[in-house]
């Protein structure tokens, strides 16, 4: 009886081999340009920002990674060689623009190889020539594991979800890939329409009438079964409107200073004790279901996106430099230390921590308005 | 959506005992099903007697449920019917063209954005002129100023002088392929967008003269009396429109111009109408503006496709001011 009782005590692994074994079958998926968040599979990461702020773009640039091998006929793509499935929900997509940047990655791959090795100009361009059908071949091979669908509203959504599952099993039947990024472009697209078809009469009582939170809540428990048996990284775009003093009109070529440090955030509707910019409009179980939330918005006409990213873990704030802004950065600075002095008095565990980053110094832009 | 009483002459799996399973769950058509769990009700189905008949009916309709998505395609399909179907179609006016980048693209939706009298009309005209050359062309007209006139004024200008007859036989033929419809609110311009669907179903299997370009002058004049402050069915119908004019031009390869006109923003300046949840609906968006001074007509992207890729991101592709003060772009009256 002893030697059964103390069977049951005898460890299967120590910490550290299990922390190996877990880094191993779900390692971290660096994803540039999220590439200093660590994402895992099995994460939902969701991309929230105004209009024109470029979250597809980072949606494609995700997919574009994850498709590409890691090593291929001697060059290293740095890929992660898996499938991607881009579910279309916004229906925007331009598969040109996404071709583009596919070929532009291959050849920025194949190009630093051979740069590496030294070679002369007119060596690097009859290498370019040779290495046009590779490229081509790696290109088609690239373009297949890239699976796309488009939505036009929420039933069709539902109905991919809910096949979902049969067809990646085909996937891995006949092709052999696993897929590993779940990327779906504007969750949502279909809010305003699902909140306007709600309560129609329905004659039976069990029935489930057709609204924002009984779609809400089905959408996310089919994500939430896809995601125990085939483990992926789901990326979602979100389109909010940010409070006034954020918004960027894009008719007004003034660059708006950064003052925010001294009023940060306006409240939100709902009550949580993370202050947000913009107001959330998606219903609680996507909400919840969410594990990390990017904030992604245009600083100035340029389009120059900065990140903004609340982990859950702690708060950072990740901020790209300009020259003339070196005194709000270190306004930034300050008021990063005082909130962390502020929450240690409160005594949250979280820290904020400033991640600066210091551009070079560019020359002067110049200006292409008649009135600046 | 269908019920499933009456689906069963079609799929005689889902018969009485399945119908009445179901029922009990509070499932009576395919719709519901998409909203329960339907691991929790095969399990339910496990434990019930004929359980072999429900496991099949539940099987059934998932494969009904197949059927109502749109088909799963790979990067290299997308890429050929990109390559294939959606072309790219000149406007005739210089300065557009060169800010789109060629034309106006089948398949996505572009807003032209302006004040009163920037010339937005003037604009769709020359490019229903351009297009009617080789296809049809549906002008929905809301504000009656479609100008059979200027239509026959653009197209004079580019052909060349040849017997009067010639002139006559090329207006008559070109202008065959434009047809305006007026409407007057959104409801009768879903009716045509109905009608334009079935009508499409058939043109896409025989060949010849094709529609190619839908034209919606101007879709703000319908959508904003809708857009109460706190009605959410305004904003439903809003998304409804914009995504079956998404569907329109995906499926049947229509590239489709629609108009907005602006409203006073922050700061004085003029901001589009429809407001921010009109802003994720079309693919391309230009503004036009016009200083009257000067009569200089201006054309600014708000925002397109490939702007953000690299070489795209150019301020001179933001927002750059090209003039098209050319001849034939001038303001009506």
């Amino acid at each position: 009886m002893g030697s059964h009782a103390k069977a049951w005590l005898v460890e299967d692994e120590s910490a550290r081999e299990m922390l190996d074994r877990v880094l191993t079958e779900r390692p971290f998926l660096l994803l540039p340009p999220l590439h200093r968040v660590p994402l895992r599979v099995g994460n939902v990461v969701e991309l929230v920002g105004p209009s024109s702020s470029s979250k597809t773009h980072i949606l494609i640039q995700a997919a574009i990674t994850c498709i590409l091998p890691k090593l291929w006929k001697g060059v290293s793509y740095g890929g992660l060689g898996h499938s991607a499935m881009f579910i279309d929900l916004d229906c925007r997509f331009d598969v040109l623009r996404f071709s583009e940047l596919l070929n532009h990655r291959i050849m920025e791959a194949a190009n630093g190889s051979s740069s590496k090795v030294g070679c002369h100009q007119k060596d690097s361009e009859a290498q370019f020539e040779r290495m046009k059908p590779y490229n081509e071949e790696l290109f088609a091979l690239c373009m297949k594991r890239f699976l796309y669908i488009r939505c036009y509203d929420s039933s069709e959504f539902l109905a991919t979800l809910k096949t979902l599952h049969y067809r990646l099993q085909k996937e891995r039947e006949v092709h052999g890939v696993n897929v590993h990024l779940l990327l779906i472009d504007s969750i949502g697209a279909f809010h305003w329409v699902d909140r306007g078809s709600s309560s129609f009469p329905l004659e039976y009582d069990n029935r489930k009438s057709w609204h924002l939170q009984n779609v809400s809540e089905a959408v996310v428990q089919e994500i939430r079964r896809l995601l125990l048996v085939h483990p992926m990284l789901v990326m979602a775009t979100k389109a909010v409107v940010l409070g006034n003093k954020y918004s960027t009109n894009e008719l007004t070529w003034n660059y708006r200073k950064w003052s925010a440090v001294d009023n940060p955030y306006s409240r939100n509707i709902t009550s949580s004790d993370q202050q947000l910019p913009y107001r959330e409009y998606m219903p609680a179980a996507w909400q919840s279901f969410v594990t990390h939330r990017i904030l992604v918005r245009a600083t100035d006409w340029r389009v120059h996106p900065f990140l903004n990213m609340c982990t859950g873990m702690y708060d950072l704030l990740y901020v790209s430099e300009e020259e003339k802004e070196e005194r709000v950065m270190e306004n930034i600075v300050e008021k990063g230390k005082e909130m962390t002095k502020k929450r240690k008095e409160t005594g949250e565990a979280r820290e904020v921590k400033v991640l600066a980053k210091k551009r070079k110094s560019t020359q002067k832009n110049p200006s292409y308005f008649s009135n600046e | 959506m269908a019920r499933l009483a009456n689906l069963e002459t079609e799929y005689p799996v889902l018969d009485s005992t399945v119908r009445n399973f179901c029922a009990s769950h509070g499932i009576f058509s395919v719709e519901d099903f998409l909203i329960h769990d339907l691991y929790m009700l095969a399990a339910f189905a496990e434990q019930n007697n004929s359980s072999e008949r429900l496991k099949e009916g539940i099987a059934q309709v998932l494969s009904i449920i197949d059927d109502m998505h749109q088909p799963w395609l790979n990067g290299m399909e997308l890429l050929e019917d990109a390559k294939r179907n959606k072309h790219v179609f000149p406007t005739g006016i210089q300065g557009i063209d060169l800010l789109l980048g060629g034309g106006i693209r089948v398949g996505q939706l572009t807003e032209l954005v302006g004040p009163s009298s920037s010339g937005k009309t003037q604009v769709c005209l020359r490019t229903a002129s351009n297009v009617a050359r080789n296809h049809m062309v549906l002008y929905l007209d809301t504000g009656n100023s479609f100008s059979p006139q200027r239509i026959a004024y653009f197209l004079g200008k580019t052909i060349n002088p040849s017997s009067a007859q010639a002139k006559n036989q090329f207006l008559q033929k070109v202008m065959s392929n434009i047809s305006c419809h007026s409407v007057f609110d959104i409801f009768a311009m879903f009716d045509v967008l109905h009608q334009l669907e079935s009508y499409l179903r058939c043109q896409d299997g025989r060949g010849g003269c094709q529609m190619r370009l839908l034209i919606v002058d101007s879709i703000s004049s319908l959508i904003s009396p809708l857009l109460g402050s706190s009605s959410t069915q305004g904003r439903a119908l809003m998304t409804s429109t914009g995504y079956l004019l998404k569907k329109l031009a995906h499926q049947h390869n229509l590239a489709v111009l629609i108009i907005n006109h602006t409203v006073g923003g922050e700061g004085g300046y003029s901001k589009p109408a429809l407001g921010d949840s009109w802003k994720c609906i079309p693919h391309s968006r230009l503004f036009l503006s016009c200083d009257r001074g000067s009569n200089n007509y201006n054309v600014s992207i708000l925002r397109h496709p490939s702007m953000a890729s690299g070489k795209a991101a150019r301020p001179s592709c933001r927002g750059d001011t090209v003039s098209s003060s050319h001849g034939p772009y001038q303001p009506s009256g």
